[in-house]
């Protein structure tokens, strides 16, 4: 048996995988069986020209885990999601999705995976109930379902909101309609690319209530911030500056490690004024 | 049992497949109608520009202004510059006071003088410019018939005819005065003693100034002239013309140029319309970052590239229409043949320009970059390689070659097929059968670039 799925590894790939991974199969993935590593990333490199964007990075998150992906704007937190999410091509080096590699099953892991960036979120001349019929039709959901999943987003906003354009809903409201309209597949791995930056703290606050609700679903979170005290609703986080991982952890293990104060100390260490 | 789990899948995949090109083709739609001002400029903006090209590349003289210096005042004189005013091409300015009732037999041969004048100051140092003297004699307007043996010395009569108007100086400075100025288009001398010259079987000049300017209006005003003065020396004669060429037009009886020019606009339009509408879309979600959320999601390439194309395709189905129901109303373009043929050409048509419109959209990185791209990708190419101004035969040889690879130059042969000559099937099949295949290429080609770019963004 086991010879037979090494045969298989190596039919499939000239990459080295290891057994750890080939073990994971969504499937136990999804029943919370086993060892389970959600995302494993191994020397991912992506450069733009001469300009090396995320320069081999390595780390890994559990499934269940909710990790800050924190770092100053440009560090390289977006270019490792796009990575991680099929949206770019690493130039080199290795990820896998639920042991499933970016680069060649980017089709099965799309199923697992679910994406919201502050960029770009909803349609916003399309009204919010429609914007999920689109999101949950294009990933495949049967029109009962869709009609089910609006009346529990307006169970969620106030139903009035539901008929509004996405460009005039209040900025909470329109995160809210985001997020829902992210994880209408309900996928394992969550990834949120800033979805907090220019919202209040208090809202931010909010949201992260949000995150500790899906966490208690067994979800996978990396969200990628540069908002420090974020860092702290976290369970682990990856701090990331141009382009190479400084740390990776628990924060009393920084402090103690490092010996600051607090992640904003860590952060003037590391990126003197 | 596993060939039916099999099966079921299938038919359960295509099932999903169908509600995600339903989701991406609603959304599109809604979108637009959403979207009113732009959507208002898509239906617009091709009858605005109808409405300026069919005006401004009319190529049919309207009232060119027209001086008639008469200084022979006789009937047939009068007669001449009645002629002319009765044409609608001319307005008539006229110099002459009083005149004189004779009733002249005349016998036939004149020659008119052209003098072909250019306003341009290319040389510079005369403000006159250069005079080039073109002489029309009898012979050239009758064309090689017997009224040959007729023509009498030029040269004496026209140097008789200028002593004559010498006298009446002060008529020509107006009349140059006019010509600089750019209020008359033309003057034209009747010497006195036109008539009696006429009736005693003498050559007569009469001396034409055209603006030379512009050449091709010039070029217009003197093939009128001709036309109108060739029937007049034999009408004033009571005269059959010795043979009488019974030329006609078929499919454009009034050689009117707007039938012409009306579906060489209507195919330079819809391409650029259909082309614009794909392309802006694209780049739209592109510039926004919503393609990134298509990318992730489990839609297929293709399924975004159909459910991209299929509302816009209606959308240019109903820009088309109202193009074509514009230059019904408003610039008399009939449809001679079958509606039907010519609605399954528009479909090909603007499949061509749905798939050019995607390919663009893959290369350009932003709404403007991809509206630029368009626009000189579409309109000028249509306009100038495809024979809707130039005609393909006189287009270089290098020239000639590259209007094979615009799709307008097919489209317009099938649609002046249609429109102006009602054509079947069997005459336009190659032409049809060359834009299918534009259409496939050109969609294969943008479905490619797409998927790379999916693939391999960066």
């Amino acid at each position: 048996m086991i010879e037979k799925i090494a045969k298989k590894l190596q039919l499939n790939s000239g990459e080295k995988r290891s057994i750890f991974e080939a073990r994971i199969s969504p499937l136990d993935q999804k029943k919370g069986n086993g060892l389970s590593t959600a995302i494993e990333v191994r020397e991912l490199t992506r450069s733009f020209g001469s300009f090396v964007a995320v320069d081999r990075i390595n780390f890994s998150i559990r499934s269940g885990e909710v990790v800050a992906f924190l770092g100053p704007n440009g560090a390289g937190k977006t270019t490792t999601i796009k990575m991680l999410t099929g949206l770019l091509r690493p130039s080199s080096g290795q990820a896998f999705i639920l042991g499933y590699d970016v680069k060649k099953n980017m089709s099965q892991i799309k199923n697992y995976i679910g994406y919201m960036s502050q960029r770009f979120s909803l349609y916003p001349l399309l009204t919010a109930a429609e914007n999920i019929e689109f999101f949950g039709g294009i990933v495949g959901l049967p029109h009962q379902k869709i009609k089910a999943k609006i009346e529990e987003l307006a169970a969620i906003i106030s139903p009035t909101y539901l008929n509004q354009p996405a460009q005039i809903l209040p900025p909470g409201i329109r995160q809210e309609v985001a997020l829902f309209a992210a994880l209408l597949h309900d996928p394992e791995i969550i990834f949120l690319d800033e979805p907090t930056s220019g919202v209040s703290p208090e809202r931010r606050r909010n949201f992260w209530m949000k995150i500790y609700e899906l966490k208690r679903q067994k979800k996978t979170l990396l969200v990628s911030t540069h908002n420090l005290d974020e860092a702290e609703y976290a369970d682990r986080v990856i701090i990331i500056h141009q382009g190479k991982i400084r740390f990776q952890g628990e924060l009393p293990f920084l402090y103690r490690q490092e010996q600051v104060a607090s992640l904003e100390d860590f952060f003037k260490k590391m990126v003197p004024a | 049992m596993k060939q039916s789990g099999n099966n079921q899948n299938k038919g359960k995949e295509k099932i999903a497949r169908m509600a995600r090109l339903k989701a991406v083709i609603k959304k599109e739609f809604l979108h637009m109608w959403r979207d009113p001002r732009s959507l208002v400029i898509i239906f617009v903006l091709p009858l605005v520009m109808i409405f300026i090209f069919g005006h401004v590349l009319s190529f049919d003289l309207k009232k060119t202004e027209t001086l008639i210096i008469d200084l022979d005042r006789s009937l047939l004189s009068r007669e001449l510059a009645s002629r002319l005013a009765a044409s609608p091409v001319y307005s008539i300015y006229s110099l002459s006071q009083g005149a004189s009732h004779q009733k002249d037999k005349i016998n036939q041969d004149s020659s008119i003088k052209l003098k072909d004048e250019k306003n341009g100051k290319e040389n510079g140092n005369e403000a006159e410019g250069k005079k080039a003297e073109v002489k029309i004699n009898g012979k050239k307007i009758i064309e090689g018939n017997q009224a040959e043996s007729n023509i009498s010395s030029q040269d004496k009569v026209s140097s008789k005819t200028k002593k004559g108007l010498t006298e009446t100086a002060d008529y020509f400075e107006v009349a140059e005065k006019w010509l600089h100025q750019g209020k008359i288009k033309q003057y034209l001398v009747i010497p006195p003693g036109f008539s009696r010259k006429l009736n005693s079987n003498q050559s007569v000049q009469v001396v034409v100034v055209i603006d030379g300017s512009d050449a091709n209006v010039a070029n217009r005003i003197y093939q009128y002239n001709e036309r109108i003065f060739y029937n007049f020396f034999f009408r004033a004669q009571h005269l059959q013309p010795p043979f009488e060429p019974e030329i006609k037009m078929f499919f454009n009886p009034e050689i009117a140029s707007t039938p012409f020019i009306i579906p060489g606009l209507v195919a330079a339009l819809m391409l650029m319309i259909s082309a614009m509408l794909t392309s802006l879309s694209l780049t739209r979600e592109k510039e926004t970052g919503s393609i990134d959320l298509l990318f992730i999601s489990p839609l297929r390439s293709g399924e975004i590239i159909l459910g991209k194309t299929f509302p816009y395709l209606i959308i240019a189905l109903l820009v088309s229409l109202s193009i074509f129901l514009f230059a019904h109303f408003f610039f008399n373009f009939h449809l001679r043949g079958s509606p039907l043929l010519l609605f399954l050409s528009i479909l090909i048509y603007l499949a061509v320009g749905l798939s050019l419109g995607l390919l663009i959209s893959t290369v350009s990185s932003s709404q403007k970059v991809a509206m630029l791209v368009t626009l000189l990708g579409t309109i000028l190419p249509s306009l100038f390689l495809s024979g809707f101004i130039f005609p393909l035969e006189s287009l270089s040889p290098i020239l000639h070659s590259l209007s094979y690879f615009i799709p307008a130059t097919y489209f317009l042969r099938i649609l002046r097929g249609i429109a102006l000559k009602g054509a079947s099937l069997h005459h336009f099949l190659f032409d049809a059968l060359i834009l299918i295949l534009m259409s496939i290429f050109l969609l294969a080609l943008a479905t490619r670039k797409f998927q790379s770019l999916r693939r391999a963004k960066s």
